[in-house]
């Protein structure tokens, strides 16, 4: 049991870093980068490609991490901001993302072919036992980075003046710039921040997935998924907390129904989460959560 | 000159002429359907399979457009349930060997059903939740198709059913497959085309970017939206059926990149257009087999494309044809005439209330109402409010007094805590705010609420919505239906004529997005008395119009009121309220504090305080 609960965090919080990505792009954009996925698998293809060629993992790492990040933003330059200012409230957001995460995935194929190489283990050797379970030290630093990421973005976004800038894009980008925010840097550092949370996230599975171009599809949905479940389109935190859940919903199916149930779980998991609540568990408009109404209001 | 009079005839004679040229043009466009679907029906295996495919998806586009382009609601479940049509078919078929015809029946009614119930469940949200849930919706199916593999058959599928072949005689025709699809094809076409020709697109387009208005004329736009999505994912499910003749149906098919590519489709053809989707859905179709170069290269210049092709023509090929054409195509439309009225003699043919005024009945009545927003302080407290029928009813007070919350419990779009709302005797509170305009009772509102991309006559047609009989079950074929014809001509009449009563008759082709914001306010004035009310509330009719515009309503309002309409004015201009009005009720901080005639309500010392500034 302790085992599920364990693996699933990590697991959990590994969906919950690709969530955030997409949430912290959203929240300023208010568009869903379907090239998410592949943002993370940039990291992953590069840091493989580095180490294999000789160099430390620490460069590697932190060369993916950047590749990432540059096309990251490039997302955001090519495929979203020309939409948004012709027509903010379209969707051709949808296409052209998903025409760059066609084009990022079907290049990583082109180069280095379609079949799975080599990632460094980084800590994926070191097993740790907590009580009853054994969690590899890979399992321990996701969850370790996942809450530090997790807690340092939402203090950046209360507390410093950046993070605040980045709420009144979110809310009106107009307004923002009116009071002379500049919105496109606001956009791009999003877009960058985003970029380096899912290539973490890649970083932090890789030894477990090993480098594949197609990596991008099945962890964007899942990240896609645990942004859902949480309600991370209103806070981009809420996001992880909904990648708790997947996670562990997905290991303690696997467990105690079946090695196949983490296939359909997770996703009866979100259907119902979204029937009871249609923006999300953690939303401000979760039914269940909501506050209720204080009798002093209603004389 | 010969063309010019020809123009003018057929604005006159509507029906008669231009109907005639569009039956020719008819004429030869089904023609050449039908030569080129012989043509493919007797080529070879490749040709056949790519537009087979390009057809089936082209139905699967036009399914998408009907509601992301006509209602805004940019559903990614097409691909689900595309899905669940072919894997019907391929399961009953193979297995219970059911007959396929029989079939398309059962799996247009069955993904119609499904579609009804997905939609009631995502239409709680709106916009992009829309598109996520039914995303989800695709997600889950996939998921399932792959996972239940004693039914779908898991990731390999099973092969689909075989098309039944021509009977003897009709063999020479080649291919019957071929026909069927593009049968399918010209059927959803027709669909889609005649909807955008009946009375109904103004009014799904309403219920897209002006929801109150179209509650407001009488619409019950939830229902609509929910039928619409059910005959869109009904569409979507006969593709799949058509779909599962092709090959193997396996959960790949159908997943939720499927239902982005539709969505590509419907992007790069043209949103909102009748023929744009399936122009995209060839592209996107034939794009593998046309550019043959290695898979991944091709992938990549395919997803070039896409990003240029929805950066560089945001409204698709067709828009584009259409901004290049629309000079030829505009010398061809026909002109509608100005009609220079008198607004004073021409009132009288206004249509008139059903009952003439009776001297003092009370007509509309407020009595204790209470309301508040959500957690914050009563907007209303305690509100009485009796309206005479006949009478201009000013109502006044500061801002933040509740005006506007007060017209939106009298019409419906709120919904008081206590209290209670009396409609010519009816207890209305409680009523959705659609079914007010049967009592008589429309508004209007303070930020015009119209369709930008319409004229202000397909604007003002909206208002004519629950005058017209079953302007929704004859959508489908309204302009081959004697009676649709009929109708639509006058409905634009009537609508016409009411924009000219207002003084808006120059103006009655051009789109409410080109007008002066004056005009568009009285257009929104035209879609109210198109229905001839007997109630009517408006919200700040003078707000943001000049002097002139504004003495104009005036002589409007009084020529309405001569005709018996009762009117709730909310209004700050008392120089242009005060002596419209036989009563006047103050409100302040959500309380009523007086109601009188106007020159009681100038005198009082208090209202003079709070309101008058003095």
């Amino acid at each position: 049991m302790l085992q599920f609960l364990l693996s699933g965090i990590a697991i959990g919080s590994i969906y919950g870093l690709i969530g955030m990505a997409l949430a912290i792009s959203f929240y300023v954009t208010r568009i869903i980068n379907f090239a998410q996925g592949q943002l993370m698998m940039v990291t992953v293809m590069i840091t493989a490609e580095l180490v294999s060629s000789g160099y430390p993992v620490c460069l590697a790492a932190a060369a993916g991490l950047v590749s990432s990040c540059v096309i990251g933003i490039l997302s955001y330059l090519i495929a979203v901001r020309p939409i948004l200012l012709s027509n903010r409230s379209s969707f051709g957001w949808l296409v052209s993302t998903l025409g760059f995460a066609v084009i990022v995935e079907n290049a990583a194929a082109y180069i280095w072919g379609p079949t799975s190489q080599a990632f460094p283990p980084i800590l994926n050797n070191i097993s740790v036992p907590i009580g009853s379970a054994v969690l590899t030290g890979q399992q321990l630093l996701s969850i370790v980075a996942a809450t530090i990421l997790a807690a340092g973005f939402e203090i950046v976004r209360r507390h410093t003046l950046f993070g605040k800038l980045g709420m009144a894009t979110a809310a009106d980008p107009e307004m923002a710039s009116a009071i002379g925010a500049n919105t496109t840097v606001v956009a791009i550092v999003a877009f960058a921040v985003s970029a380096a949370f899912a290539g973490i996230a890649g970083l932090l599975i890789g030894p477990t997935t090993f480098a594949n171009p197609y990596l991008g599809d099945t962890f964007g949905t899942y990240g896609f998924i645990a942004m859902m479940i949480g309600g991370g389109t209103e806070r981009p935190i809420a996001a992880m907390f909904g990648g708790l859940v997947l996670g562990v919903c997905a290991e303690g199916a696997n467990g105690l129904i079946n090695s196949q149930a983490s296939d359909w779980f997770p996703f009866i998991v979100l259907v119902v989460i979204l029937i009871v609540s249609p923006k999300g568990l953690f939303s401000a408009s979760n039914p269940l959560f909501r506050p209720r109404r204080p009798a002093a209001a209603s004389r | 000159m010969k063309s010019t009079t020809d123009h003018q005839a057929s604005a006159a004679i509507p029906a008669s002429r231009a109907g005639g040229w569009r039956a020719v043009m008819f004429l030869v466009v089904v023609l050449a359907y039908l030569a080129a679907t012989g043509y493919v029906a007797q080529s070879d295996l490749g040709l056949q399979n790519l537009v087979l495919v390009a057809a089936v998806f082209g139905i699967l586009a036009i399914s998408l457009d009907l509601v992301a382009g006509m209602l805004g609601l940019y559903s990614l479940g097409q691909g689900g349930f595309f899905g669940i049509g072919a894997y019907m078919t391929t399961i009953l078929a193979n297995d219970y060997g059911w007959n396929v015809f029989g079939l398309l029946v059962f799996v247009l009614v069955a993904t119609g059903l499904v579609g009804v119930a997905v939609g009631a469940m995502s239409l709680r949200v709106s916009g992009l939740y829309f598109a996520i849930t039914t995303f989800i919706f695709t997600l889950v199916l996939t998921v399932l198709a792959t996972d239940m593999v004693d039914v779908t058959g898991g990731l390999q599928g099973w092969l689909g059913p075989a098309f039944p072949d021509f009977p003897g005689g009709l063999q020479w025709l080649g291919t019957p497959l071929v026909w069927c699809t593009m049968a399918g094809l010209f059927l959803s076409l027709t669909l889609v085309w005649n909807v955008r020709h009946s009375p109904f697109y103004p009014i799904l387009l309403s219920i897209r970017d002006a929801e109150p208005f179209a509650e407001a004329a009488g619409v019950r736009t939830a229902a609509i939206k929910i039928g619409v999505f059910g005959v869109s994912a009904a569409m979507a499910g006969g593709a799949g059926w058509l779909f599962s003749f092709l090959g193997v149906v396996s959960p790949g098919q159908f997943d939720w990149s499927v239902s982005l590519n539709v969505l590509v489709m419907v992007l790069i053809g043209g949103i909102n257009t009748t023929i744009g989707p399936v122009i995209g859905a060839m592209f996107v179709s034939m794009f593998p087999n046309v550019v043959n170069i290695n898979p991944w290269l091709q992938e990549i210049v395919y997803g070039a494309l896409s990003i240029l092709a929805i950066t560089l023509l945001p409204n698709g090929v067709v828009g584009i044809a259409k901004r290049v054409l629309a000079p030829l195509v505009g010398s061809l439309d026909p002109k509608t005439d100005i009609v220079a009225v008198d607004v004073a003699t021409a009132a009288a043919t206004l249509p008139a209330p059903s009952a003439l005024a009776t001297g003092s009945e009370i007509i509309v009545e407020c009595r204790g109402i209470e309301f508040g927003y959500g957690l914050g302080p009563k907007v209303l407290r305690n509100v009485d409010l009796a309206v005479q029928r006949g009478h201009i009813h000013g109502l006044i007070g500061p801002n933040g007094s509740g005006k506007s919350t007060l017209a939106n419990v009298i019409s419906g779009r709120l919904t008081p805590h206590a209290g209670q709302v009396l409609v010519k005797g009816t207890r209305a509170d409680g009523m959705p705010a659609s079914s007010r305009s049967k009592l008589g009772l429309r508004r209007t509102f303070q930020a015009a609420q119209l369709v930008k991309e319409l004229t202000l006559t397909q604007n003002v047609m909206v208002g004519l919505f629950d005058r017209v009989p079953r302007i929704v079950s004859r959508a489908a074929l309204w302009p081959m239906l004697a009676s649709g014809r009929r109708d639509l001509a006058a409905m634009h009449r009537r609508s016409a004529e009411t924009l000219a009563l207002v003084g808006a008759g120059e103006w009655t082709s051009r789109q409410v997005g080109d007008v002066p914001h004056g005009i568009e306010q009285l257009t929104q004035l035209a879609s109210v008395c198109v229905a001839g009310p007997d109630v009517i509330v408006l919200d700040e009719p003078a707000t943001g119009l000049s002097a002139k515009e504004v003495r104009h309503l005036a002589t409007i309002l009084a020529n309405l009121k001569t005709q018996g309409v009762t009117m709730i004015i909310i209004e700050h201009q008392t120089r242009f309220l005060f002596p419209l009005c036989d009563r006047v009720t103050v409100l302040n901080a959500g309380e009523v504090i007086l109601t009188g005639s106007a020159d009681e309500v100038r005198a009082d010392p208090v209202v003079r305080q709070v309101y008058l500034g003095e």
